[in-house]
């Protein structure tokens, strides 16, 4: 056994010294300051955070960020090359809010992108949930929503389903002084908020001269019970017209009744709800087997009291 | 106590001369103290280091994230495989007539006993939570082969004990008229083992039936032992395990690592124990026939297993089959192979060689190779998962094994030695009434 050790040391995987090289190459690569574009880190929240934001950027948090940087303040994050850090100390604090926005949204090596699971609305209730471990921190927001092709307008989008549910039709307008007018030839996306991230919907549009985009639905869509499906439209071009969003609830999806995967019996439910097959294959050759097992342990009751009788017998006749 | 009651069909005379040469090592000489108190001091020394397993966990052995399984498992795997000999030597070959097995039988059982009691230990070692053994009934899911190992290992246990104990009771009742100067507590061990025994028609004949269930269910359930072992690595997906003849494979590997712990067994018994008029040169020679018989089907399911998957080189197995053919394993594979099987093979072909001495070379390489064997399909596989955690220390993902978790291993080993020399050590290891048979037999022809 002992030679079989000082073996197995010398067979040491050369795929794995290759890998540590190349982790001491990478690694200085990879750890070195991770840079904002000059433009990204002055970005703001359009909103206040507040106990409300924070509780719902706690549970984002928890989903999305908790398994490598662990419970903000205790330090108990994956033990990772480099490591994730944990988001309440200085390291990550010292950051300003749009830098931390950019990297939650753009990820770099093992700290993935988030801009297609994560608004951007998900990703500032995160920030803030973040700084909620920072006493210091004052908040600035963005003093009003604008955009640099309207100055000054207030950006809204209306979403509502053509009357055969075939497609979805947008409506952007740019609203001043009570007056709307429409927004001509933006690009815009529609998304389908889905369990683990933001499914598209058709491609990217440009609103028409009446501002408006229309996105074929797939006829395979699938709703939830009632058919409903969450959406979520923004613009392409975020920089230009500002993070107006709109989120609704559309009826444009199958209804979809979920089965639990728990409900019959199965190979990976529990042994009350294991197929029959397997238990009465197991159950009977279980009891087949000591059935018999007990029959010949039995015998040797018999042997014995044959021989007992028999050794009367012999003391009787002596 | 009645005067020795006469076996029909047999003369006393034979029975006092067989019974005496093969109850000779029966007694406690200074040669067993000094034998079982090394072996419980080496075990001693052992277990203390299981204690520290106990307070540290497993992070003392060098299971980490990537290998989670072992040496403890690839050493359950082993010890399983040995157990199958019992199976093989008394009921495969006895239903099929060979008589040359008697003198072979009890010991090939002994062995089975010793092994599959101990397999059972190996896996509480793998456990960084013994004291959570109970969920595995108490949770018990009958869909995970898991289960079905615990069953049939403690099952094969039980057929094996009783497959070894039940021809011994005549032996007993033979033995215990014969045992003046030994110790009282073994005559009295003798007295209640026997089962009043008197050699009646009628016991003969419940024991006969006995015997012939226990082969019976012995058969089917030694298979499904080694296959359910070989299934806790086939149902997985893993490149070097997704394999469907795991089930002959194991098996077919499980008769050459049994075999060739029966011919250890049989050398020492010969010699230490003095039987050499019973375990003969004969024997030796139709073991090495056997011998060669199942390592050349083991190397034929070899072949299978290694070269299909290397001849298509899919992704994953490539990976594999380069780490043990050209990489980091392919000493110790290349070495296991040839001379644990190949070489063996070879050499088996020469009739000098199927000689008790060169028997027991052989024997002792291919026990080894055996071993190193199951070491290297539980290991090397766990080393390349499909989606390996990146970024992570070398240590977690290189298994190395450690000097503690080798001293376990090697308490493992000891414990199967205890139990066999206690078991061949306080009862005959040859069957008295049997022998007799057999030879009144042949001198009949």
């Amino acid at each position: 056994m002992k030679s079989n050790r000082k073996r197995s040391v010398r067979f040491r995987r050369r795929s794995i010294s290759l890998l540590v090289l190349a982790l001491l190459v990478v690694v200085p690569v990879i750890s070195q300051e991770w840079l904002v574009p000059a433009d990204r880190q002055g970005r703001l929240s359009t909103f206040a955070f507040n106990d409300s934001i924070e509780k719902a950027g706690l549970q984002l948090y928890n989903l999305n960020c908790l398994s490598c940087h662990g419970n903000p303040g205790k330090g108990n994050y994956q033990q990772l090359i480099p490591p994730p850090g944990d988001p309440a100390t200085e390291k990550i604090q010292r950051n300003r809010d749009g830098e931390i926005f950019f990297k939650i949204m753009e990820g770099r090596g093992q700290m993935p992108s988030f801009k297609n699971t994560l608004s951007s609305g998900d990703i500032w209730a995160i920030v803030a949930y973040i700084r909620s471990f920072n006493s210091g921190y004052v908040q600035t927001v963005m003093p009003e929503i604008t955009s640099g092709a309207y100055p000054g307008a207030l950006i809204a989008i209306t979403l509502r389903l053509a009357a055969e549910k075939e497609s979805v039709i947008m409506k952007v307008s740019a609203i001043r002084d009570n007056t709307s007018v429409p927004v001509v030839g933006a690009g815009v996306k529609l998304f389908v908020k889905r369990t683990f991230g933001l499914l598209p919907l058709d491609e990217e549009k440009i609103t028409d001269d009446n501002g408006m985009a229309t996105f074929g639905i797939p006829p395979d869509l699938r709703g939830d019970t009632t058919g409903n499906i969450r959406v979520s439209a923004r613009f392409t071009d975020e920089e230009k017209f500002g993070t107006a969003a709109k989120d609704t609830v559309l009826q444009a999806g199958l209804k979809v009744i979920p089965v639990s995967l728990v409900k019959d019996r199965a190979m990976w439910n529990t042994l009350r709800k294991a197929p029959w097959w397997i238990l009465l294959s197991y159950g009977l050759g279980v009891i087949l087997v000591w059935g018999f097992i007990i029959v010949v342990m039995l015998k040797l009751r018999d042997i014995f009291i044959i021989g007992e009788f028999t050794e009367k017998e012999n003391k009787r006749e002596a | 106590m009645n005067a020795e009651t006469k076996i029909p069909g047999l003369e006393t005379e034979k029975i006092d001369r067989i019974a005496s040469d093969i109850l000779r090592p029966v007694r406690i000489n200074k040669v067993f103290i000094i034998w079982t108190a090394f072996l419980f001091i080496a075990l001693a020394v052992c277990l203390y280091v299981y204690t520290i397993q106990l307070r540290k966990g497993l992070i003392i052995t060098g299971i980490r994230d990537f290998t989670s399984w072992g040496m403890y498992i690839a050493n359950f795997v082993f010890f399983v495989a040995t157990s199958l000999v019992g199976m093989l030597i008394s009921c495969v070959l006895g239903l099929i007539g060979f008589k040359w097995i008697t003198p072979l039988s009890r010991i090939a059982e002994i062995i089975a006993v010793a092994f599959a009691a101990i397999a059972g230990l190996v896996i509480i070692s793998d456990m960084g939570r013994p004291d959570r053994l109970p969920y595995v009934f108490l949770h018990a899911r009958v869909q995970s082969p898991i289960l079905w190992d615990v069953t049939v290992v403690t099952t094969y246990f039980v057929l094996s004990l009783l497959l070894w104990f039940f021809p011994l009771i005549p032996d007993i009742a033979v033995a215990k008229t014969r045992l003046k100067g030994r110790p009282a507590f073994l005559i009295r061990i003798y007295e209640i083992l026997s089962f009043k025994w008197v050699h009646h028609a009628e016991q003969y004949k419940i024991l006969r039936q006995a015997v012939k269930i226990l082969i019976l269910l012995i058969i089917p359930t030694a298979l499904a032992i080694h296959t359910v072992t070989s299934w806790l690595f086939a149902v997985n997906p893993r490149a070097g395990w997704d394999s469907t003849i795991f089930g002959p494979y194991f098996v077919s590997g499980a008769f050459v690592s049994g075999t060739s712990a029966l011919i250890i067994a049989m050398y020492f018994f010969r010699t230490n124990y003095r039987l050499k008029d019973y375990i003969t040169d004969f024997h030796f020679e139709r073991l090495a026939r056997l011998l060669f018989l199942v390592s050349a089907v083991y190397l034929y399911f070899n072949l299978n297993e290694y070269l299909v998957p290397a001849y298509k080189m899919k992704k994953f197995d490539a990976v594999h089959i380069h780490e043990l053919f050209t990489g980091d394993y392919a000493l110790l594979f290349w070495v296991t192979q040839t001379m644990g099987l190949i070489l063996p093979l070879i050499l088996l072909l020469f009739k000098r060689i199927r000689r008790p001495l060169p028997m027991l070379i052989i024997a002792l390489f291919m026990f080894a190779a055996a071993w190193l064997k199951r070491y290297i399909i539980v290991v090397p596989p766990q080393g390349h998962p499909y989606l390996p955690i990146q970024y992570v220390p070398e240590e977690w993902m290189v298994y190395r094994p450690t000097l503690m978790e080798s001293a376990i291993t090697l308490a493992s080993f000891l414990l199967v030695l205890i139990i066999i020399t206690l078991l061949s050590k306080f009862f005959p290891v040859i069957p008295i009434v049997e022998t007799a048979h057999e030879e009144k037999e042949n001198e009949i022809k």
